[in-house]
């Protein structure tokens, strides 16, 4: 029987023992792709559930694809990685990470939906995947090497021409095996894609990300470092397999659909349209180009390239927090625009060679800096660090500290460990309640969208296991914003607005607008719990297991359309309709919405394994103790609100503390609506058998950790 | 009426064949082809051609996608007949290669077929396509394009060669393809970075005349060079 949408093959590679095994996907077909079958595969084969050290030998990593991935479903090109991850505190939580690029899609062409990883290689190894053929190398002269460099040298091992035009090449190894249809692993013209570490990963710090190509990484979760841990330094996937589709001609008409519907017609497009799905390629850099001789650069089956390659030889493929992570101190001491973008897209490429995280520069570096200005952080202080400080903001600086960090060298000591650990270590805990270090939950950093402010991000983030980086509601705050801030027009008034947006919140808060009202009044409420609920579940599905784009969906909201309702749980273009097409489903929007509760729920089992408890639920204190008075860009944070009348009015919630107690109230209500045990935060039993998961409860069961039920 | 090519019957074994009949006094006449009596072999321009604009994909690999989609129902790189080929690591512009069938006038992937398979459709505005009925899968036609990569591909499962047919032969398309219809890949490309013209580049030996600029004051808002 076909499995549409499938490869039709999981790989388990044993490291340990350097030994390849398959298993069919048929076996975790329910779980649908993506985080849901990483998450399953988790759950098998990680036998010690409990361990809260990602550097555990025990601990496993997955590599997923989705039916979705190169089938050309609209921006469903990502790829997702899970596992116990490096880069949380009090432990490391099993968590998620999420790339872009080609690997998603070319694992798949290799022959698989998923790899996963196990055990320690006793030296470090690559491996190398073609055709479901696997081979393990060893990377003993890869190891030291950056991210580029290993990329380069294992093409260059594989016989990959360097000339793109050169052409061709042939996956087998002998003409023989060319000539038996049995054996012949057929030609391609693309480069394997390669998943690599650099130094930051192989020394096992928690900033390691997962590289891929130039600028595609895998970084919050500090994975990099595991597998650093796990002395594997490298996957490369190639093939020529083909993926089938149940239903290829609703698959080419929906596409198109999103093109002539959704999307400005990019002959005569809207420049300031807002949707998510409907934009023009555009640079998401946070820096201006250095050049405008440059194309926009995409993921696999991407409508909208968000990322650039210039002919200045520098700056590929980066995007986004990474272009900037060295904005605020380098724009201190360039002497022209043109300088500015060059130290800042030059730091990028430092970070993504050393295959280093810059997500904790958001607010990592005002930290240090304090620290410098309050003297107790330089060379001969109580926090000893010989970088150049006087040096802080030029280029020479910033790849300093990029290889002191990568290296656990100077201060990266330390850090490597953990940002919040480091400051348990060094004394500086106060700094966490003062806000002067604004890691906001679980030990990350605030991503410029505050929990006070934009509630459903901070929520999610901390009744989850990381940053959520979700934007999918954050759009608003981007539209308005913008509005007020550039003068551009206000497209939709607020009223419309969360009227459009709440038809789609389909089943938890459909019709129920109460649910984005951000105002103070409003953010503890159940309203909010139903749409925080509603996050948590879209995004397990359809953003992290059929992998759509973060920037490219939910498409709530569209003015490229007469009555402005994006495609987002449309009937002619919406998430489900592709996946159907692809996989031969019959899934309605709100299945996908159930789907990703199914999810969910065993990811909550696995903290739970793992030793949560709602007690441990806390942001940072300088979240409840102190105001958010300022943001990332702007003095003001506008969300839709009702007003005193009742009235729906854009509002800036700039300003505000979080409550403790309605904090723990509304954890309460949450816990309440998810059917877990409202003192623990546990999954219980009845909503486990009745997601198809009592096995995960008698697991729980069993380790004394499941959630007493609810007395009604 | 489509303008009409001859050329060098020593270039191609099949047209060598046919040329050996008409040395004999024959004029022959081949689904693709008329045999003259001089020995020229003539085969009618294609009403159709893809041009592209490598400075402007952003390598989505869309085009990839739809191409087999459109033609066997399944995703599959290695069949698509336009192949996309990047280095990530590569400078803008030389960083990107499109790899397109030109749909040539003297089509040598057609001469040398030694079966018809590779032909000229006359029905269908003279796109020279591969008769999968018919292909012996002897790659001939694969050696025999004179361009790198290759424009034509090996099908390792059906063990047949196939090319760009301008979509003629899409099953799985809604749309009627062709010269008079759609392509695929020129329907789905977000950045419209290849496009179908009637008018036929000029033949040479390099793929500079099918690399064209279609690039536009939307781009240049868009912060990149329309140069």
């Amino acid at each position: 029987m076909t499995l549409y949408g499938y490869a039709g093959k999981i790989l388990r590679l044993d490291l340990s023992a350097q030994r390849a095994i398959e298993i069919d996907t048929a076996d975790y077909r329910s779980w649908g792709g993506g985080h849901g079958l990483g998450s399953a595969l988790f759950w098998d084969f990680c036998k010690d559930k409990t361990i809260t050290d990602g550097t555990d030998p025990a601990n496993v990593i997955v590599v997923t694809s989705s039916p979705l991935n190169g089938t050309l479903a609209p921006s469903a090109g990502r790829c997702e990685v899970v596992g116990v991850g490096l880069n949380t505190h009090p432990v490391h939580w099993y968590t998620r990470s999420n790339i872009g690029g080609r690997f998603g899609t070319m694992i798949r062409h290799a022959g698989y939906d998923a790899i996963v990883i196990e055990g320690k290689a006793p030296n470090p190894v690559w491996v190398d995947i073609r055709n479901r053929k696997v081979v393990f190398h060893d990377a003993s002269d890869l190891w030291g090497t950056d991210s580029r460099t290993a990329q380069e040298t294992i093409w260059r091992r594989m016989g990959v021409p360097r000339d793109v035009k050169t052409g061709w090449w042939n996956l087998n190894e002998t003409a023989e095996e060319a000539l038996d249809p049995a054996t012949d692993q057929g030609r391609t013209t693309q480069r394997p894609a390669i998943m690599t570490i650099g130094p930051a990963g192989e020394n096992r710090t928690c900033g390691g990300c997962l590289v891929h190509d130039a600028g595609n990484v895998a970084a919050v979760a500090g994975f990099g470092g595991v597998w650093g841990s796990k002395n594997l330094k490298a996957i490369s996937v190639i093939g020529t397999g083909e993926i089938p589709v149940a239903d290829a001609t609703s698959l080419l008409r929906a596409r198109s659909i999103i093109k002539e519907k959704y999307t400005s017609d990019i002959e005569q497009p809207d420049f300031e349209a807002w949707s998510k799905i409907g934009k023009q390629p555009k640079l998401m850099a946070m820096v201006s180009p250095p050049t405008d001789e440059y194309r926009p650069q995409a993921c696999q089956g991407c409508v909208s390239g968000c990322r650039a390659r210039y002919s200045v030889g520098y700056g590929h493929e980066t995007k986004c927090q990474v272009t900037s992570w060295y904005f605020a101190p380098s724009r201190r001491v360039a002497r022209s625009a043109k300088e500015l973008v060059e130290i800042n897209l030059r730091a990028a490429d430092a970070a993504q060679r050393y295959g280093l995280n810059t997500y904790f520069a958001l607010t990592g570096l005002h930290w240090l800096e304090h620290l410098v200005e309050e003297g107790v952080l330089g060379p001969g202080k109580a926090i000893h660090s010989d970088l150049p400080w006087e040096k802080y903001g030029t280029l020479e600086f910033a790849e300093q500290l990029v290889h002191a960090l990568s290296c656990r060298e100077d201060i990266g000591a330390d850090l490597a460990n953990g940002w919040v650990q480091a400051a348990y270590k060094w004394g500086r805990e106060d700094d966490l309640r003062t806000g002067h270090m604004a890691f906001s939950y679980w030990g990350q950093p605030e991503h410029g969208y505050d929990p006070r402010a934009e509630v459903e991000w901070g929520y999610g983030s901390i009744l989850g296991d990381r940053d959520i980086c979700e934007h999918c509601f954050n759009i608003i705050f981007t539209n308005i914003t913008a509005s007020f801030a550039f003068a551009k027009p206000m497209r939709i008034g607020a009223e419309e607005l969360v009227s459009i947006i709440s038809e789609k919140l389909s089943p938890y808060a459909k019709n129920r607008p109460e649910s984005l009202d951000y105002s103070d009044e409003n953010m503890y409420s159940e309203d909010v719990a139903q749409l925080v609920r509603w996050h948590r579940h879209y995004t397990r599905f359809y953003k992290e297991s059929a992998l759509y784009c973060d920037l490219r969906w939910p498409d709530f909201y569209n003015t490229n359309t007469p009555d402005r309702r994006g495609a987002t749980a449309s009937e002619d273009a919406g998430e489900h309709v592709f996946w159907n097409a692809v996989t031969g489903d019959e899934l309605s929007f709100e299945d996908g919405i159930e789907l990703g509760r199914r999810i969910w729920n065993l990811d909550n089992a696995i903290w739970t394994m793992q030793g949560r408890h709602r007690d441990m639920v806390k942001f940072a204190p300088f979240i409840y103790e102190t105001k958010y008075e300022k943001g990332e860009l702007f003095p003001f944070f506008m969300w839709p609100c009702r007003d005193e009348n009742g009235k729906w009015v854009y509002r800036d919630v700039m300003g505000r503390t979080m409550d403790r107690q309605k904090f723990e109230e509304f954890k309460s209500t949450f816990y309440r609506l998810e059917g877990w045990d409202v003192d623990s935060g546990w999954p219980t039993r009845t909503t486990l058998e009745g997601l198809d998961l009592a096995e995960v409860a008698a697991t729980l069961d069993a380790a004394g950790r499941l959630g007493k039920e609810s007395a009604s | 009426m489509a303008e009409r090519n001859t050329h060098d019957p020593k270039e191609m074994t099949r047209r060598r064949f046919v040329a050996s009949m008409a040395a004999t006094g024959c004029v022959a006449a081949t689904s693709s082809g008329v045999l003259l009596a001089d020995g020229r072999f003539v085969i009618p321009n294609s009403e159709g051609f893809l041009v592209v604009d490598t400075k402007k994909c952003q390598g989505c690999g869309s085009c990839m996608m739809a191409c087999s989609l459109a033609h066997s129902g399944s995703a599959s790189y290695s069949e698509s007949r336009i192949q996309i080929m990047q280095d990530s690591f590569g400078d803008w512009p030389n960083d990107l290669f499109i790899a397109q069938c030109r749909q040539c006038q003297n089509a040598p992937c057609v001469g040398v077929c030694p079966t018809g398979a590779n032909h000229v459709d006359e029905a269908n505005g003279n796109v020279r396509r591969v008769d999968p009925e018919l292909c012996i899968g002897c790659r001939m036609c694969i050696q025999a394009c004179p361009f790198t990569p290759a424009r034509l591909q090996w099908d390792r499962d059906r063990r047949k060669s196939q090319k760009c047919d301008l979509c003629v032969d899409t099953p799985f398309l809604d749309e009627k393809g062709g010269p008079d219809g759609i392509q695929a890949c020129v329907r789905v490309c977000p950045v419209k970075a290849i496009a179908f013209t009637r008018e036929m580049p000029s033949q040479t030996l390099t793929d500079s005349s099918y690399q064209v600029n279609l690039r536009d004051w939307v781009w240049k808002r868009l912060g990149m060079t329309a140069e």
